[in-house]
């Protein structure tokens, strides 16, 4: 019995001898969120730090004397003198199915009060963007619901798509859009037993967002049944600008477990306006070098090293990315705007004018583009709405010059009618996506002229109605159209009967 | 960072390399560069002699093994250390005991900003840090 006891008295000896090795150093100031340590003399770059009171930080200034942390929490408890310690990781946040439906903070918490998140995995927040070898070129479309878009402006899985335009000309309702269209498809396509189907999941990550926003932005989407395919990153304006600025970067890292494990994720950055100023503010409190407008040197890297993590992997899944930009009176030509630009495969423009003259969504059709272009399209869109953006583009210059009321021949004011016609049918309201199949049913129609003879006012209702009947009434086309993708003759001619149908019966 | 404060950054580190004989600071050199300060007065002379401490307080925190413990310590074990340390960091390293009750049990020791915990203070906080 006794040498039982002694076997247990020394593994209690190995134990107590244990001994773990760390590596200190000291707050030597501390202001604005962002501490100087002295010592820390093993800790690398980006390395999450250790300071009293379980708040984290991360190393980005390693000087000779000293290391810059920006710290992420409460910061109130922390003085002069504190000792902080390496932890040997990099930041790293939860990733995983359990996250969805969840409002996190910046570090992957919950902070929507339904418990804690049980996720097995994490991801680092920094990480390299995929290679050349590993990607494939987009081919495969993203639908936003919006019919402006998804015609003139398509997007593909994998692709970067900017979403710009001065304050409150509808970005955040774009991106909201396009989530609740991922939710819709992702339930008929999950509903429908197909094995071929791949969903959509969307992470939305909020940067310098007032919280009463973010809060009406989960309500939408909640109400739309999209929060359960959607993980929300909240880094509002209240947060510290560490938090904002790590915030976009969690969110890829989210994204980037769909795709790595074979499933297609979109990502909205809204905005990464705010996400650069917060990163100013970090530079400006590290004292790095400014540059112009005050934001660091490394600004454009900030992003593109950001962005350039939405891809589409051969073998495996996709990250889209829609990042946001603000700008101010629709200066495309400032900073951040040009350098987000020359980053993304094509932007969508919103203009205040449009806006204002009730053309919502307020697309910019001249300066929207989209450099994956008609590859992101489906057979069906491509037959329906291939000439469309030339048409309106046409429209746009023809109604400036039409302004000065010169005497118009015949050629040019039918193009001017069915212009007109074109941007009322285009009309769509907010949280309201339309699915590609009936998008190409009232496309369709306009192309074959049934909107021809109906008051230019009531298009937006005489859409509505053919919408409505083609839910109603011809289900059984639409979901033809669906499957297919394309417009066949047989598809043509059913199309006919039906549209026939709801002229005969329409009454304006 | 002010001008002033870097010059005399600046000034601190070029003193402090002269105080390093054979990579240890040398009392004699200290000695030297105190005198040199005091002949010459250089401009933010308070700057340069706080950020001149700094230096070589670092410098001679990394030659010793500073062993906190809440018992007593015999001198072999001290002597044990300080030869392990030296073996480990490959530079000439002495032990330095101190008494902290507050550790509860058992011992830290700090080379540099390197602190090996093996107290049950430190096991505490550990815990405590992981709930």
């Amino acid at each position: 019995m006794s040498t039982v006891l002694e076997q247990i008295e020394q593994q209690i000896a190995k134990l107590s001898t244990k001994s773990v090795k760390k590596n200190t150093g000291t707050i030597r100031a501390i202001a604005d969120g962002v501490a100087k340590i002295d010592g820390l003399s093993d800790v690398m770059y980006n390395e999450m730090v250790q300071f009293p009171g379980g708040a984290i930080g991360i190393a980005l200034n390693l000087e000779e004397d000293e290391v810059g942390c920006v710290i992420l929490g409460d910061v109130a408890g922390l003085k002069e003198g504190d000792e902080v310690q390496t932890t040997g990781r990099l930041l790293s946040v939860p990733v995983g199915k359990a996250l969805l439906g969840r409002v996190v903070d910046a570090l992957g918490q919950p902070v929507d009060g339904k418990g804690p998140i049980d996720s097995k995995e994490f991801y680092p927040v920094e990480k390299i963007a995929p290679g050349i070898i590993v990607r494939k070129s987009v081919s495969q479309p993203l639908f936003t619901g919006i019919t402006a878009i998804d015609s003139m402006i398509p997007i593909g899985r994998g692709q970067r798509e900017l979403i710009i335009g001065d304050r409150g000309t509808g970005k955040t309702t774009i991106a909201i859009d396009t989530i609740i269209n991922q939710a819709r498809i992702n339930r008929i396509g999950l509903a429908s037993g197909d094995k071929n189907f791949r969903p959509v999941y969307s992470i939305y990550v909020a940067i310098g967002q007032k919280n009463s926003n973010i809060v009406r932005t989960m309500t939408a989407l909640e109400a739309a049944g999209a929060l359960e395919y959607t993980i929300i990153v909240a880094a509002p304006a209240a947060d510290n600008p560490a938090n904002q600025y790590l915030a976009p970067y969690s969110g890829a890292a989210m994204g980037e477990w769909f795709m790595e494990n074979g499933m297609d994720a979109l990502i909205v950055y809204d905005d990464l306006s705010k996400h650069a100023v917060a990163y100013r503010q970090i530079s400006l409190i590290l004292k790095r070098p400014s540059g112009r407008e005050a934001f660091p040197g490394d600004v454009f890297y900030l992003h593109s090293r950001l962005l350039e993590r939405a891809a589409r992997l051969d073998g495996k899944g996709s990250l889209t990315a829609l990042p946001i930009i603000e700008t101010l009176a629709g200066d495309l030509s400032a900073y951040i705007p040009t350098n987000v630009i020359s980053i993304t495969d094509g932007q969508i423009f919103l203009e205040t004018d449009l806006f204002n003259q009730g053309i919502r969504p307020a697309v910019s059709v001249g300066l929207s583009v989209s450099r994956v272009g008609s590859s992101a399209q489906i057979k069906a869109t491509k037959q329906v709405a291939g000439k469309l953006k030339g048409e309106l583009a046409q429209f746009r210059e023809l109604a400036a010059f039409a302004q000065f009321g010169a005497d118009l021949d015949a050629k040019t004011k039918a193009q001017l009618d069915r212009g007109g016609r074109i941007v009322e049918l285009f009309k769509q309201p907010q949280l309201n996506p339309i699915p590609i199949e009936l998008q190409a049913t009232f496309l369709w129609a306009m192309q074959k002229n049934y909107f021809d003879d109906i008051d230019v006012k009531k298009i937006v209702g005489a859409s509505a109605k053919l919408r409505e009947f083609f839910t109603t009434r011809k289900q059984p086309l639409l979901d033809k159209i669906r499957t297919k993708a394309a417009i066949d003759a047989e598809l043509d001619a059913e199309l006919k009967t039906a549209c026939d149908e709801w002229k005969a019966g329409f009454k304006a | 960072m002010s001008a002033a404060t870097k010059q005399a950054q600046t000034l601190a580190r070029h003193l402090f390399n002269l105080s390093l004989a054979e990579g240890t600071v040398s009392a004699e050199r200290v000695q030297g560069v105190l005198a040199y300060v005091e002949k010459t007065a250089p401009a933010n002379a308070v700057l340069v002699l706080k950020a001149y401490h700094r230096l070589v307080a670092i410098e001679l925190a990394r030659r010793v093994a500073l062993v906190e413990h809440a018992g007593s310590v015999e001198a072999s074990v001290l002597k044990s250390i300080a030869a392990a340390m030296t073996q480990h960091y490959g530079r000439t390293i002495t032990a330095a005991s101190k008494a902290n009750p507050g550790l509860i049990a058992g011992l830290r020791v700090r080379v540099g900003d390197d602190v090996y915990e093996a107290s049950i203070a430190g096991r505490l906080q550990a815990l405590a840090n992981a709930s």
